[in-house]
């Protein structure tokens, strides 16, 4: 029977090197397509999730299971963290490049993911979010994935900050209501 | 006030998303201990765990698990300050923080030197095995040279011609031969031998040929070949070269590519 979640930071907190090792293979692979979608960059991702479990394993004891399931935690931790690099990328850019645009996502000089790791990528965002319509998935891609704050994806979509507020809460709900009902 | 406005902020912040004056208002909320946001940020939180959970998996380079069980082995993990920090304790602490940060830095590093340093030892090592196995090849070479040319002092050796037949008329071979020590084969021409396929040596004395071993040409077609002496010291009347299954055989079957006369 597998040690749970739970019990494996329990014990990587008192210093158990192997619970950590059985803690990074499970969930490693949840969480490294999710900062390889973010930050697209293979030798990024593979730093960043680097970065993700060091801290795990320097923080295992802060980890309290009344706020959450490790997986989440985990998650949240990769996702914050993948954030926090795209965007340093992204102001390194701008000091150089002004302004932003989207064509800078396709500037020759960025190696492209070759079509294996695009697949890889979209196969990450397919799956749960592909059951939401196309608006309230589209916030969500924006928020989650490319770190777009509320007011970005208003001036993004061209729509009153209103609107994209009431899109990001249902997108949400529904969400929940499609990860709950998948088996 | 109702507590409408903060259920839309809490989706926004799970999402982080929310910006502007609105996330510290909505932080100042959190911190005064609102219940309800608290769960719906939990809740939240689940969701976009099961959402990225239900994606394929995907195995990370095997590299940052060895560069992690590396990092781990010479650590331990963090220790919280107990509750209720002093002010000396809290500025200890920040230290600690601080100290920890550059730890973390410091490892980091290393970490990233020790996996290219690890690289760089795994490639010496395959370079010194390289030379060593070039060494060893040129060892041997020099020993045949050397043998042959003490062969060659010898006033009873032979020096025999062998002429290209069949489907290689390109190919020339010489024997050196002594009747007592054997003596060395040395050809050129010589396609390479197909797939599972050699070349086998032949001594013909009084009878039916006697197999003398097989041998490869390298890609220029050049071979050398050690010819061991025939019991007795019988005199060889003739050698023949044929091509054979690899391992040889015990009595020609291929077709004869060399032949002295």
């Amino acid at each position: 029977m597998a040690t749970s979640g739970a019990e494996l930071v329990r014990q990587m907190a008192a210093g158990d090197r192997e619970a950590f090792a059985l803690f990074y293979d499970r969930y490693a692979p949840v969480v490294f397509p999710l900062i390889l979608r973010i930050v697209r960059e293979r030798a990024d991702a593979s730093d960043v999730l680097q970065e993700v479990f060091w801290e795990v394993w320097r923080t295992a004891d802060a980890y309290d299971p009344a706020r959450g399931s490790p997986e989440a935690w985990m998650v949240t931790r990769a996702r914050t963290r993948a954030i926090d690099r795209i965007r340093s990328t992204r102001r390194r850019i701008e000091t150089f490049v002004a302004p932003l645009d989207e064509a800078i996502a396709a500037t020759p000089g960025e190696p492209t993911p070759d079509a294996a790791e695009r697949a890889e990528n979209r196969g990450t965002i397919r799956s749960a979010l592909d059951r939401l319509p196309g608006a309230q998935r589209e916030v969500i891609e924006l928020a989650y994935y490319v770190g777009l704050t509320q007011t970005e994806i208003a001036e993004r979509l061209k729509q009153p900050l209103g609107t994209v507020k009431t899109r990001i809460r249902l997108a949400l709900e529904r969400l929940r209501d499609v990860v709950r009902t998948s088996p | 006030m109702t507590h409408e406005p903060y259920d839309t902020q809490a989706a926004s912040y799970a999402l982080g998303a929310l910006d502007g004056e609105e996330r510290p208002e909505f932080e100042r909320h959190l911190a005064g201990g609102c219940a309800v946001c608290g769960a719906a940020l939990r809740a939240s939180a689940e969701t976009l765990a099961a959402m990225v959970r239900s994606g394929p998996p995907m195995v990370p380079p095997p590299a940052v698990k060895e560069a992690l069980l590396r990092r781990i082995a010479t650590t331990t993990p963090g220790r919280r300050a107990s509750a209720r920090p002093r002010p000396l304790v809290w500025a200890v602490g920040t230290l600690a923080a601080m100290i920890a940060g550059a730890a973390f830095t410091g490892a980091f590093v290393a970490s990233r030197y020790e996996g290219r340093l690890g690289q760089m030892a795994r490639e010496a090592a395959a370079l010194r095995e390289r030379v060593q196995r070039d060494e060893a090849a040129l060892r041997e070479q020099i020993a045949v040279y050397r043998s042959a040319v003490d062969l060659l002092r010898d006033p009873q050796t032979q020096i025999v011609t062998l002429h290209g037949l069949g489907p290689s008329p390109e190919a020339t071979g010489r024997v050196i031969w002594h009747p007592v020590n054997g003596g060395y084969v040395f050809v050129a021409n010589l396609p390479s031998a197909p797939a599972g396929k050699a070349y086998e040596l032949w001594t013909i004395a009084d009878a039916a040929p006697q197999p003398a071993g097989v041998f490869q040409v390298d890609a220029s077609g050049r071979g050398t070949h050690r010819i061991p002496p025939l019991e007795g010291g019988k005199p060889v009347k003739v050698f023949a070269v044929t091509l054979e299954p690899e391992g040889g055989v015990p009595a020609p079957t291929g077709p004869m590519v060399l032949a002295s006369k």
